[in-house]
């Protein structure tokens, strides 16, 4: 089999392929599926200070090829997270991402400080959720904020930081070089398109929250456009996401610039999808005979590209 | 226990039980050995990424020596509507079984099993495993008409069955509830197990209470993983600052457990 290693800010991992925080809990919740260790590394659900209650029901409502969620950050907080999950989730022997979610920038800087030597390889900061009225895509949509968080979260921890930003605006690769100057030394896109959908039996809106944040193959194209913008403009590797579905779908990630992928949605559909996208990334690497699976990031608009032509 | 597992099953017989009630069963020897009634599984339901979600749906019987696991369903939508499409030996992927199923407690074994509708989907599983403990049951059966009254000999083979229906034509007229009440006022029980629409379980949890019987109810929420890890099928625990998973933490609750709206 061909080997797919990466280092993504610092952290090394065996294959590009990891899984979006939100859908796969903590990992213990897939592992009666498959074996979570197949995985390049985890994410964790989005954490809080405290914990936090999330949304009111419903949280989720079907969409043409994909989904709304509202789940509005529901988890146990960073302390129950650092003292009974985290433990297991080293077990697996694959590195752990922690998705932080502060409501103030305080917040962050706190998060980013109680996870410092707790043992988690390194931090996502989800300056984009759009199910939350403060924090998330309120504060990680204007450049200036973004940056500020960033910096001060950068200044407040040893740990690698990745900065997970939201499509929900205008200039995506404009806001990205804010943060990367601001010390981020990874970036994931996108975080969910916010959305909306009417109940019409109920005439009323379908989610508790009234909006929702849009994911799944739907959403794959506007994923695609916002990687290949900003691996064009800034020097840290991507970590991409929005409706990977299968190897096919990582690689159009893959040579829009992305040095890794995660698998979201795409687990609601098919529970195996991420180790499936492990094995046809192998299989295609070693079908074409890829010598170094890192030629093929950014091959899509990198000059003297071998592949052009054949996978174009 | 954990033998939860993604399978390719196969369509052993579909029958269509009323216009669009169909009881599917599938090819599934490890789902059929793991089961325990209550539990579910996520069928997917559709040939692409549209329809993209997997539906729930309950194990409604297991039949341990062919290795095989029914459901009984109705189309709502689109979803159910590919599944009834599937013909025998066609493929149907599935993930399960899932979730927390009915607990059976109590020293008098007796039991009192309430159902709306489609709601008897899980309880028939239910009834069997009961009988197999020496249990006796009784088996309310809601539905509008006649013809929503679904697997009443199925029932009867396991206990006794009282039937009503809004408009008369079988049973007692009126609703489930009402009948809930009268069987309540001559017999006592050490349990009830429900699963309907949510005014039935609503009105089960409150005579729960009001006489102190513990009841179990089986609830239904919109589903995309089935196995705890994305938080969007909870419901308001007990601890109003605590949701919970119907996926994971349930499907089926103590009545004490969970407060239902509506
Ligand atoms: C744990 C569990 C067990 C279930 N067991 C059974 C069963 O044994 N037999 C059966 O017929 N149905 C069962 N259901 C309900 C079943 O999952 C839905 O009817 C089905 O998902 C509808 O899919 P659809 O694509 O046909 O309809 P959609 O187009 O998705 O929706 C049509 C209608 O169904 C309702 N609906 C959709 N999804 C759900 C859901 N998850 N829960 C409740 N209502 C929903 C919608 O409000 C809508 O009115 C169960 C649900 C859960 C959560
Ligand atoms: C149910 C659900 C919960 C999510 N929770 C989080 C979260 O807590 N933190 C976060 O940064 N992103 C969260 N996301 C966004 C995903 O990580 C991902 O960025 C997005 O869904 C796009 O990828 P996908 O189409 O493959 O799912 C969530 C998505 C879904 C569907
Ligand atoms: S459906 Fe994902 S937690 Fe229940």
């Amino acid at each position: 089999m061909a080997d797919l290693p990466v280092q993504i800010a610092g952290i090394g991992m065996k294959n590009p392929v990891l899984v979006a925080s939100g859908t796969f809990g903590y990992g213990a919740e897939y592992r009666p599926v498959f074996d979570v260790s197949r995985l390049g590394a985890l994410v964790t659900k989005g954490l809080t200070l405290k914990p936090c209650a999330g949304n009111p029901a419903p949280r989720l409502w079907e969409t043409p090829a994909g989904l709304l969620n509202a789940i509005g950050l529901q988890n146990p907080g960073v302390d129950v997270f650092i003292s009974d999950i985290l433990p297991v989730m080293r077990s697996y022997g694959v590195p752990v991402i922690a998705n932080i979610a502060g409501f103030t920038g305080e917040e962050f800087v706190a998060l980013a400080e109680r996870l410092d030597g707790s043992g988690v390889d390194g931090l996502e900061l989800n300056i984009s959720c759009p199910n939350v009225k403060a924090g998330g895509m309120a504060l990680g949509a204007d450049p200036c904020l973004a940056a500020s968080v960033v910096a001060a979260v950068v200044r407040a921890t040893s740990l690698p930081v990745i900065v997970k930003l939201t499509p929900n605006v205008t200039d995506i690769a404009g806001l990205a070089r804010e943060v990367v100057a601001a010390g981020a030394a990874a970036l994931s896109l996108i975080n969910t398109l916010l959305g909306l959908a009417i109940d019409v039996d109920a005439g009323k809106p379908a989610l508790g929250n009234v909006t929702g944040g849009l994911s799944g193959p739907a959403i794959r194209p506007v994923a695609v456009r916002a990687v290949w913008q900003v691996a064009q403009s800034v020097d840290v590797p991507i970590i991409g996401m929005g409706g990977i579905c299968t190897g096919r779908d990582a690689l159009e990630f893959i040579l829009a610039g992305a040095s890794a992928v995660a698998v979201g949605s795409a687990l609601f559909h098919d529970p195996l999808a991420a180790v499936k996208v492990i094995k046809e990334l192998e299989r295609y690497c070693e079908r074409k005979e890829i010598g170094d699976w890192r030629s093929l990031i950014g091959a899509a608009w990198k000059r003297g590209n071998s592949l052009a032509g054949e996978v174009r | 226990m954990s033998k939860t597992g993604e399978y390719s099953t196969r369509v052993v017989e579909h029958l269509v039980l009323s216009r669009d009630v169909f009881r599917l069963t599938l090819e599934a020897t490890k789902l059929a050995a793991a089961a325990r009634p209550g539990q579910f599984a996520m069928l997917g339901c559709g040939s692409g990424f549209d329809p993209f979600l997997r539906r729930p749906l309950s194990i409604h019987r297991v039949q341990g020596v062919s290795g095989t696991v029914s459901f009984l369903y109705r189309v709502r939508g689109r979803g159910t509507e590919w599944l009834a499409s599937r013909r025998q030996g066609e493929a149907v992927s599935l993930l399960g079984p899932l979730g927390r199923g009915f607990r059976y407690e109590g020293n008098s074994k007796r039991a009192l099993l309430v159902s709306a509708g489609i709601g008897v989907a899980p309880l028939l599983f239910l009834a069997e495993t009961l009988m197999g403990l020496n249990w006796t049951i009784t088996i309310l059966i809601g539905a509008r008409t006649r013809k929503g009254i679904l697997c009443r000999s199925d029932f009867e083979r396991y206990g006794r069955v009282l039937v009503s229906t809004d408009d008369g034509s079988a049973g007692r007229r009126g609703s489930v509830v009402d009948l809930l009440r009268k069987v309540f006022d001559k017999d006592s029980y050490a349990q009830i197990y429900a699963c309907g629409p949510q005014p039935v379980l609503v009105a089960v949890s409150q005579l729960s209470a009001d006489k102190g019987i513990p009841a179990q109810l089986s609830l239904e929420e919109r589903m995309a993983c089935g196995l705890g890890a994305c938080m969007g099928c909870v419901c308001q625990g007990a601890d109003p600052s605590r949701m919970v998973r119907v996926c994971a933490d349930g499907p089926v609750f103590d009545a004490s457990e969970v407060i239902l709206n509506g």
